[in-house]
This record gives structure tokens, sequence and C-alpha cells, in this order.
């Protein structure tokens, strides 16, 4: 309780925290089998493809490669700022951000190559 | 007492299950010890199989060191008979130790002759147990070759965390059914949220949770003595492993709530 009170106060993340951050990394590294390189230039030709379609605030996107019982997943969270529309402008530092989260899901074999595709 | 006593009528009753972790220093022998006393003290027929080839433990953490004269190799190269080669255990009569070679390279055998060493114990005994070596080479997939089920055993701690991951991605291609087993969990970290909890842990891994070992000097103190945990009544982690080997057994035991997120550490994981 004490510590919980002074990690409230220090507004220090507790340590699993970072753990938590730092296996995901490593975890998606593993699991995809994708190196730093690869995984960057995956990152960037999703984002733009996305982005062919909508808004995106890039700082939130992230990927995992989800375990769970049935079968693995890979999730593409890339949050959305707007639709885009025709003949309308939008600023990406816009203050009302619509946060929604498109999860992309595209499932994949446990021991085969993950292919990823992007869902509609 | 006769070996050939099959509950029924089908050639092979017995279920094996391979106590495994990716990662060295986990507690899967102890586990493996642990789980096996205490499904033999529900009245199973239980053989504990060391297939950590040239590094054993299982013989000393069940205090029979001193009895080994055949081993899992002499079985899988039909050195000796099958019966030959098991130890009774001091404390229970449905308790039996396959101890493995301290002589032999870990690739001496191949998993076909493993599987096949296993296999022929599967009538006389309920549950089959097979202590892995850490790692994923050769005495990994020998451990696995005959198993139906996994016990895969973690700590709350990153490197096991991941090691676990490779190991569960390894089993699933084998079909081998991984169950999740969380040891060494400390309630009083958790709660101030320096460890990850078991939601955490079973949240990354993905796979179903089997049971919760919190950490336990007891276990320390039976591992001198070469006497399971379980026979201490009052150990916490003793009480851990007996509702396990329960779950095994298919009752259904609730796992308790061990030092769930308090408030500030969700406070904490909400700020971070």
């Amino acid at each position: 309780m004490f510590n919980g009170l002074r990690n409230f106060f220090s507004n220090k993340a507790a340590s699993k925290s970072i753990a938590r951050s730092r296996l995901h990394f490593v975890l998606v590294q593993d699991r995809t089998g994708l190196t730093n390189e690869e995984m960057a230039s995956f990152k960037s030709e999703m984002c733009s493809v996305i982005e062919k379609y909508f808004v995106i605030d890039k700082q939130g996107f992230d990927i995992e490669y989800k375990r769970e019982t049935e079968m693995t997943t890979l999730v593409i969270n890339s949050p959305i700022v707007v639709r885009r529309q025709e003949g309308q402008k939008h600023s990406a530092g816009s203050k009302h951000k619509h946060k929604q989260n498109q999860n992309n899901k595209a499932q994949t074999e446990e021991s085969s190559d993950p292919q990823p595709v992007v869902a509609g | 007492m006769s070996l050939k006593n099959g509950t029924n009528n089908s050639k092979s009753t017995g279920q094996i299950i391979v106590v495994t972790s990716g990662k060295g220093g986990v507690g899967k022998t102890t586990t493996t010890a642990s789980i096996g006393a205490a499904l033999a003290l529900k009245g199973k027929r239980v053989l504990v199989a060391d297939a950590d080839i040239g590094l054993r433990n299982l013989d000393v953490i069940l205090g029979l060191e001193n009895r080994i004269v055949f081993n899992l190799v002499d079985v899988a190269k039909k050195v000796c008979k099958p019966q030959q080669a098991l130890i009774k255990s001091k404390k229970s009569n449905n308790l039996f130790l396959l101890p493995a070679s301290q002589t032999d390279e870990k690739d001496v055998v191949d998993e076909a002759e493993v599987k096949a060493a296993l296999d022929q114990f599967r009538r006389e005994f309920n549950f089959i147990l097979v202590d892995s070596p850490a790692g994923i080479e050769q005495g990994f997939k020998n451990a696995c070759a005959a198993a139906d089920k996994a016990l895969v055993v973690t700590t709350p701690e990153i490197p096991a965390i991941r090691d676990a991951d490779r190991v569960i991605g390894l089993l699933t291609a084998r079909s081998v059914e991984p169950l999740l087993l969380i040891n060494r969990l400390d309630q009083n970290m958790v709660r101030r949220g320096d460890m990850l909890s078991v939601e955490d842990v079973q949240d990354i891994l993905g796979i179903e949770l089997i049971g919760v070992i919190e950490r336990d000097e007891n276990v320390i103190v039976s591992a001198n003595c070469g006497e399971p945990v379980v026979y201490n009544p009052k150990s916490k982690a003793g009480m851990a492993f007996n509702r396990i080997a329960g779950r095994l057994c298919g009752e259904s035991i609730p796992i308790p709530d061990l030092g769930a997120d308090s408030i500030w550490g969700k406070i904490g994981r909400l700020w971070a």
C-alpha cells in the first residue's frame, strides 16, 4: 500500500509495466521471426496502405502477434483520427480526435511464416 | 503388487505429461517431483521419468540417488527390462522413478527410442511425468516425443516468459497441449506493481492456466531432505501442487486469487 502511494505520488511507473512493454517488444520479434529492420519496414508499409484511406495517428500504430488458445492472430492496431472524406481536409493535429481502434486481424498458422493480410 | 493392473481394456491408459520451460532454473524438476508425489497421494499410479540425460537431478529431489541401477537410456537401448530401471519411492507405493543416465551425452538416444521406452509404461501407470532438460534442442525433443500434454513452467520474469513462449510455439507445432504453471510468484511484489501478475503472464502467453505456486522456503527445505514439498501439509507450495494434481485428475478446483492487481497497480498501468 505504501509503495502504491509512493508510486502514485512520484508518478513512477511500477516496474512491472516496464517488464510488460519490454516483453511485448521481444515477443513480437520472436513470434514473427522478423528482424528489427523488417518489422520497421513492414510497419511503415502498413501505415502507408492504411493512410491511403484513413487519417491515422501514427504514434499509436502498433502491431501485435497474439496467441490465443485456438489460433494465432496478427493484430494491427491503428488509431484512426478521422475517416477521409472527399473534398474535405483534415489536419492530423485536430483537437477532436475520434480514437477508433481498428483491429485488422490476419490469421496465421503457428508454424508457417506470417502472411499479413489487411482485411477491409 | 502386479504392475500389469490396467484400469480398462484399452492397451494404453496412462497419460504422458512433459514438464518443460525452455529456460533453466525455473523449477521443472521440483514441479515434476511434487506433482508426481501429489498424484500418488491421490491414489494414482505415477511414474516420474528424468529425461535430462547427463544432468540428472530428479533422483536427488526425491531422495532416491543411492538406489539407481539402470536408467532411461538402458530402457531405450533395451539393456535391461523396463521394470528393472524403476525405483519405488520411499514415501509411496504408487510413485516410481525412472532416472536419467548421468554419463551419456544428450543425443545418445533419439525421439523414437524415448517414445517407445516411455509408451510401454502407459499400461501400468495412470500418469507418466517427464522432466525435460532446459533448452529446445535434442534433449527437449526427446522429452516431448511421447507426450500428450505439457506443463510449461515459468516464473513471472522476462527471460522465463520469453523462453516459455518459444517452447509453447514448438509444443503447438507438435500437437502437444500446453498448460501454464506459474512458479515463484510473490504476492507482495505483485500488489505493489513490481512483479507481473498471474493475469499478465496468462494474457501474454495465451494458454490455459493449470496453477500458480507462490515463492515458498519450504521448497528448499524439502529439497534438502529429499522429500517432495507436498508431504508438508502446511506449506503453501505443497498445497498448490496438491491442487494442480487434482486439476490434472479432472477435479474442478478454482485457482486462488494471488495478489491480483491492487488499485495502485491498476492506476500505475493506466499511467504507463
